[in-house]
């Protein structure tokens, strides 16, 4: 059917109600308590929404292509056992970081392995090796803690570089990165015709089993850097890391206006997912402090940016 | 029946406006019009799926409910849609009765009942169908039978067939006709749309056309000729039904050499050979292995046995891109799933495969891309507002003219067509068939798969037929025939005479 019209075929309207949201919780700031917005407290506040928001760059392209990853926190866990036993047996701490995400990689290959060869439904993968890997995380650590790591190494965790802390610098060298595979190379249109109609990309030679074999390894990878990220600001490196980060990450990015079903999204309304999310619930834990509260927040909020995406396209009820 | 004023609007397009006819009880009444003519719309707004923005239709002197299936339904209309709307993963007994199950007691299923009757009905309509396989894994000929059955069920007293013979082999819509016959005859009204003028003639009563969401005429079937229905479709002259060919196979080496190809148990032993400028069609029933042969050839599916050569070069199977690096292209048959990403742009659908190719120093040459697109939408003359609209906007036809665009960007020297202008209004037709012939005038080979016989024969230099998974003959000049093909293409030892 001809859709046309200037409303119905601008394509950020989702990006628009979350930007919405977001002034409409800086308002509500703004008016209660000024102090919530003091860039000192707002970085204050941001030192644990970094590794979320860099487990959602994989997840997110993951997502596209009608796919899950929940083994995130799982793969986070080996990559923090793995650190940590090194770094115990004398190793440097940055070999044993590298090392770490490594492994972490190699877990995402497996993931992206069973995927393709095998074909088995991701969702049903990597909920087998999210307990998989926490499993042998734990077992190989014996659940104990490492810590006493060099102040150096804490730096990545913790210090603050031109203004911004150290993790946040790497998130936005891993969007720049990701966001330029997607929007300049042929990856990004492969991730989204993968999501849409698997059966016509190999009609036109398009290489299913790469791109989801890449993006697998990629989440690995991205697991691992966060692991490294959190061990180095809280100075301990347990099994027990990233527990429950999975639908944390999944929440922001499907509140960021990514379909579940595949084919639709991008990274800028996940960004403003994250942003969205972190800021409420900051504000909500900053003013009440309840963090139980926070839950329902984040429920209502998936709901609501859903519910005002659709009131405002009315396209999407019409087609089909 | 009685439809008088009905008008619908999409946006900005008016896809009905003011029609107005009737249907007689015990009339064939054949509904004819390009893709985007607003039969479908027409035929949605019957089936109760959508509500028209005026008009009103009276069935059996009762104005008839819009906007509920279920209401529509308990009137006697039942429709049979063009995209069969089925339950995949169901069996047939199932598919047949969602919605209106037999039950015992309370909320008990009659499972025997249901079977019985499907058993029943299914065997009226003269087929063959295991009842306990889920949809999916029956042909697509049996898939419409099912839905066709469904349809009877009900008992309906207006029947609404969207294209019932587009997935059915000659022998399967003639037992099909023979129904309609029946149907006719115990006084069931049948609206009857066709892209097939064939059928139309054969079948109906009297014809309606539409053109451009208005009525343009309703007449017995008897006052009219092919050509003047087919003026009257796309209001413009078609250069008549020529039979020129193009200049046919030039002295060189083939383009295609298959030898002894097999694939259990779809196929076996085929062999052919593909001329520059060559058109060889490729005829038989549906489900005869043509399909499977096409698939094997570009490397969607793997083979047991045989060899292919490409351009004299051994060619080895099983590798899409492979098939694609050396000049092979394939426009598949099932344009909804396998040709098209229906939410892609139409830009991105026509470059999806040639993005390696377009690729330096891993960042997307998105300038060569645009010419690429703009290339291809001039030479086929696809009719679009702008080349970032979704590819679900465009009609059949000119969905089709993508498809075959996306393929022709990588200038293929062999072209394999399965059934290209399946779903394809008639004036598009004509330009998919220009298009090939052209093509073919440019050296590139052709291997051309279709169901449609008089297409087949008209286009074609030669003609393979197939039947059950072999290749049983080969026509050629004037030996190709409608009656020729469908000798050869009839199961053997089903010794079924033609009429």
């Amino acid at each position: 059917m001809g859709e046309g019209g200037i409303v119905r075929s601008f394509r950020y309207w989702h990006e628009i109600v979350l930007l919405v949201l977001i002034g409409v919780v800086f308002a509500f700031a703004q008016m209660f308590e000024p102090r919530f917005l003091q860039l000192d407290v707002q970085r204050e506040l941001s030192t644990h929404i970094w590794e979320i928001a860099i487990l959602c760059l994989p997840m997110t392209l993951i997502i596209i292509t009608a796919g899950i990853d929940l083994s995130v926190g799982g793969m986070m866990a080996l990559c923090a056992v793995t650190l940590g036993m090194l770094f115990q047996r004398g190793l440097s701490p940055w070999v044993a970081a590298t090392m770490g995400i490594g492994v972490a990689t190699l877990c995402g290959v497996l993931n992206g392995l069973v995927v393709t060869r095998i074909r088995v439904h991701p969702l049903i993968v990597t909920l087998a090796t999210m307990a998989a890997f926490r499993g042998a995380a734990e077992g190989l650590s014996l659940a104990r803690p490492v810590s006493s790591f060099p102040e150096a190494f804490g730096w990545l965790g913790q210090g603050v570089w031109w203004g911004l802390p150290v993790p946040a610098w790497c998130f936005m060298g891993l969007l720049l990165l990701t966001a330029s595979a997607v929007g300049l190379s042929r990856w990004g249109s492969y991730c989204y015709a993968v999501g849409m109609n698997p059966e016509a990309c190999r009609f036109a030679a398009v290489p299913v089993n790469r791109v989801l074999l890449g993006l697998y390894a990629f989440s690995g990878f991205a697991s691992g850097l966060a692991a490294v990220l959190f061990v180095a600001r809280r100075n301990t490196a347990k099994a027990d890391i990233g527990m429950g980060i999975e639908l944390l990450v999944i929440t922001a990015v499907v509140t960021g206006g990514v379909s579940i079903f595949g084919g639709r999204g991008n990274l800028l309304g996940m960004v403003l997912g994250v942003l969205l999310i972190h800021e409420t619930r900051e504000f909500v834990s900053w003013r009440w402090s309840r963090d139980e509260l926070n839950f329902v927040v984040m429920g209502l909020l998936l709901i609501l940016s859903v519910l005002l995406h659709r009131w405002l396209t009315p396209a999407n009820r019409n087609t089909s | 029946m009685e439809i008088r004023g009905l008008s619908k609007a999409f946006g900005g397009v008016q896809a009905l406006n003011r029609v107005s006819f009737g249907i007689h009880a015990g009339e064939v009444h054949a509904l004819c019009g390009e893709n985007g003519a607003g039969k479908s719309t027409l035929i949605k707004i019957l089936a109760g799926i959508i509500r028209p923005d005026e008009g009103e239709v009276g069935f059996d002197g009762r104005p008839l409910a819009f906007g509920d299936v279920r209401r529509a339904e308990a009137a006697g209309v039942a429709v049979i849609h063009q995209e069969s709307v089925a339950f995949a993963h169901l069996n047939a007994v199932d598919n047949l009765f969602v919605g209106r199950e037999c039950c015992r007691f309370r909320g008990v299923l009659d499972r025997h009942a249901m079977a019985r009757q499907a058993r029943e009905i299914l065997g009226r309509l003269g087929e063959d169908i295991d009842l306990n396989q889920p949809l999916e894994h029956l042909p697509l000929a049996q898939r419409q039978m099912v839905a066709i059955a469904r349809a009877l069920l009900a008992r309906c007293r207006l029947l609404v067939m969207d294209e019932p013979t587009a997935s059915l082999s000659a022998k399967e819509s003639k037992v099909l006709f023979r129904q309609i016959e029946t149907l006719r005859e115990s006084g069931v009204g049948i609206l009857y749309v066709s892209h097939r003028l064939q059928e139309i003639f054969q079948l109906a009563d009297r014809v309606t056309v539409l053109r451009d969401g208005c009525w343009v005429s309703t007449d017995p079937c008897c006052d009219l000729d092919e050509t003047t229905l087919i003026r009257r479709m796309v209001g413009r002259e078609i250069a008549a039904r020529s039979t020129a060919r193009g200049k046919g196979p030039q002295e060189e080496g083939p383009r295609l050499t298959v030898r002894g190809l097999s694939r259990a148990p779809m196929f076996s032993d085929v062999s052919l050979d593909v001329y520059p400028g060559e058109i060889v069609g490729l005829g038989g029933l549906v489900g005869a292995g043509r399909s499977e042969v096409a698939r094997c050839l570009f490397g969607l599916d793997d083979f047991d046995q045989g060899s292919i050569e490409l351009n004299g070069v051994p060619h080895p199977g099983g590798s899409v891109a492979a098939s694609c690096a050396s000049g092979m292209a394939l426009v598949p048959e099932d344009r909804q799933h396998e040709g098209l990403i229906q939410t892609f742009s139409i830009g991105d659908n026509l470059t999806l495969p040639w993005l390696q190719r377009f690729t330096r120093r891993g960042v997307l040459r998105r300038s060569a891309l645009k010419t690429l697109v703009t290339r291809a939408i001039k030479r086929l003359d696809v009719r679009l507002q702008s080349t970032s609209d979704p590819v679900s906007s465009l009609s059949g036809g000119n969905q089709q003219k993508v498809v075959l665009g996306k393929w022709l960007a990588g200038k293929p020297s062999m072209l394999i067509l399965d059934e290209p202008t399946r779903g394809v209004d008639v004036g598009a037709k004509e330009e998919v068939y220009t298009l090939i012939r052209e093509l073919a005038g440019e050296g590139v080979g052709i291997l051309f798969i279709s169901s449609d016989l008089p297409e087949l024969i008209r286009l074609s230099h030669r003609i393979l037929v197939m039947s059950e998974g072999k290749i049983r003959g080969e026509l050629s000049g004037a030996a190709m025939g409608e009656e020729a093909v469908l000798r050869l293409a009839l199961p053997v030892g089903n010794g079924q005479g033609v009429d």
